[in-house]
């Protein structure tokens, strides 16, 4: 237990990758496939998921820094180790984590042999890109750094909490196609974001005509916090009041947002087949319980100009240091604001192509997990794409794969994926029935499992389903 | 046949699972952490002209003039953890044919002396201004009584004057934060 806790606070401790989830996509044999590409190939009649046990996702990455990296044990400093990262370190490398946890999840194929598909959702999604320049202020100060331009656009961050509700449709139109689309409706609990932000911080030797030795400059500054979900949450007392105020907000009882996935499959023919899917093709839009900070202005601060006024016997002189404060807020002012926005939500597409090769039925006997008629493979290799829209752009990833159904009750699959994290992630998922029962777990970067610290990230699902197959 | 498969490789993933591990590392460094920012911050400035050392109005000499101003920050609890030394830096431009006495004199919220720091400026002339420039460091216990301060007043002595005095006493000056989270 304690190593699985481990697990698990290194998961969120660390912070984490980004959503892709290389091993579950077209991973056929479970359910929560469908999830990635509504266009998936069904394989069962009907699911159901295992109420808050159908899928546990956990998702955590940092492209720049390991925990080991800060946290080995070795004989130099840590503080050594952390400057060093800091410099390493580019504002565009990021810290991600995400949490999903499947309420409900169910599906069944009509008469009309549309395979439906429904469920519930919470999810927690976080990621805040390294703002290195305010990194570098902060540890090392402004005394090395004259002249230089600190850069507040740096700061990027965004982070959402919500339940979604989804329903979707799949269907086989014929032997080569099949498609799908599922309909979300995600419902805000906590949402924050902060980015577009501009403007700079500069500290410059005065010269003989200036007031004073230096000019501490922040130039255009455009900074906001946008929030909903927040104000309502500060007046609460104590966390008990503030964990029942967010669920009751589970349903919709926050700000509502609509989203769509689609995707399809494709059989280029009896070998090849092609997938492509985009997932949360959609909005929220939050209205209720908004409350954003804007900080905006240029200002340039010389230190304090003493008058010496003459003054008479129990005067007192000008109240500079309040006069100082006064000037700051007027020139970069802090307003308040209650606007309402729109958060597109992170966009994901994936797409897959697969080489499938030796017949999986070729003993002949019933072909129970292949109800369509198409011709099961018992391997296949491909190759797939992953990429998620981000504040300051896509991030991608590359995977190839291997997949081997073992028996008619075990596949798996392994992976090896080069995305903005390493080059040397490998995944593995396994896919068991046990009766009416699929058990299924999945985890990448297996080669860094034996010390998860130096994993600049880590991912895993897992969950079990109640399978109804074909007759 | 198939089940009897199963099993053993759930086991062993299970197992995969719960024995990956955090080695080599050790999180006990985390108390070592300490940030070490060295800040610098420019502090007062002022311009004081020599007709401000004669009252024209009685004919008499001013030979002390004083000014007080807030320094809030200074005081601040976080700020009087992670202070560890302070260097100020104060650079006077005298075109004034007189030399001065410039005391700095650091009181708390109560007016209570925490901390005092002087210096003499030389005299210079109107048509060559003479830079004096004094540092005062500030660290140990010191910067436990300077951070008691949240304000700061500034006397400028002149030893004589007259109506005739003329330039300016100009002053720039800056503190050095050695600071540690």
């Amino acid at each position: 237990m304690q190593h699985f806790l481990t697990i698990i606070l290194s998961l969120v401790g660390v912070l984490a990758i980004s959503q892709n989830k290389q091993i579950l996509y077209g991973f056929d044999d479970i359910p929560q496939s469908l999830m990635l590409n509504p266009g998936s190939k069904v394989l069962h009649k009907k699911h159901y998921g295992i109420p808050f046990l159908s899928q546990v996702h956990f998702n955590g990455g940092s492209s720049g820094v390991s925990v080991y990296d800060i946290f080995k044990d070795g004989n130099d400093n840590i503080n050594d180790r952390i400057t060093r990262k800091i410099f390493e370190m580019k504002n565009t490398d990021f810290f991600t984590a995400t949490q999903q946890l499947e309420l409900i999840n169910f599906g069944w194929r009509a008469k009309n042999e549309i395979y439906f598909s429904g469920g519930i959702y919470q999810e927690f999604d976080f990621i805040a890109y390294f703002p290195r320049d305010l990194a570098i202020l902060a540890w090392e100060g402004n005394q090395d750094y004259l002249d230089y331009q600190f850069d507040l656009g740096e700061i990027s961050t965004t982070g959402d909490f919500m339940t979604v509700y989804h329903f979707g449709l799949n269907k086989t139109i014929n032997k080569k196609l099949t498609v799908g689309a599922r309909l979300k409706l995600y419902s805000s609990m906590f949402s924050y974001r902060s980015v577009n932000n501009s403007g700079t911080f500069v500290t410059r030797l005065g010269d003989e005509n200036s007031e004073n030795i230096y000019e501490h400059t922040v130039e255009s500054a455009d900074v906001s916090v946008e929030t909903s979900g927040y104000a309502s949450l500060r007046d609460l007392d104590g966390s008990g009041q503030v964990t029942s105020e967010i669920l009751g907000r589970a349903f919709f009882g926050g700000n509502i947002g609509v989203g769509v996935d689609v995707g399809f499959t494709y059989e280029i023919n009896e070998a090849w087949s092609l997938t492509v899917s985009a997932l949360d093709i959609g909005a929220i839009f939050h209205s209720k319980d908004v409350e954003s900070y804007r900080a905006h202005g240029t200002y340039t601060l010389d230190g304090i100009n003493l008058i010496f006024p003459p003054l008479n016997q129990g005067e007192s002189t000008f109240p500079y240091y309040d006069d100082l404060e006064n000037e700051v807020e007027r020139e970069i002012p802090i307003d308040t604001l209650y606007n309402k926005y729109t958060q597109f939500r992170p966009m994901k597409f994936n797409a897959g192509l697969s080489f499938g090769f030796g017949s999986f039925n070729a003993t002949g006997a019933c072909d129970c997990l292949n109800p369509g008629g198409n011709k099961l493979h018992k391997q296949n290799v491909g190759l797939q794409f992953y990429s998620i829209f981000r504040p300051k752009g896509p991030q991608m990833a590359g995977t190839l794969f291997y997949f081997r159904r073992l028996t008619e009750y075990l596949s798996a699959k392994a992976t090896y994926t080069v995305d903005s994290y390493s080059f040397t992630n490998v995944g593995l998922g396994l896919s068991a029935d046990l009766g009416k029962v699929n058990f299924y777990i999945a985890a990448d970067n297996l080669i860094k499992y034996s010390n998860l610290a130096k994993a600049k990230s880590v991912s895993l699902q897992l969950g079990f389903n109640i399978i109804i197959d074909e007759e | 046949m198939n089940k009897i498969l199963s099993l053993p490789i759930l086991v062993v993933s299970a197992c995969l699972f719960f024995t990956a591990c955090v080695q080599d590392t050790n999180f006990d460094q985390a108390e070592d952490i300490a940030l070490t920012p060295i800040v610098e911050l420019d502090l007062i400035y002022f311009d004081l002209h020599a007709d401000r050392f004669f009252d024209t109005i009685t004919s008499n000499p001013i030979f002390t003039v004083r000014d007080t101003t807030e320094i809030r920050f200074l005081d601040d609890g976080s700020l009087q953890e992670s202070l560890k030394r302070a260097e100020f830096y104060f650079k006077f431009a005298n075109s004034i044919s007189r030399n001065f006495q410039v005391d700095f004199q650091f009181l708390s919220e109560f007016n209570d002396t925490t901390y005092v720091a002087g210096t003499f400026v030389e005299q210079g002339t109107l048509a060559s201004p003479v830079i004096t420039e004094f540092t005062e460091d500030v660290e140990g216990e010191d910067i436990l009584k300077l951070t008691q301060a949240n304000k700061v007043v500034v006397s400028v002595t002149i030893p004589s004057s007259d109506e005739n005095l003329e330039g300016t006493l100009n002053l720039k000056s800056k503190t050095t934060y050695f600071l540690e989270y």
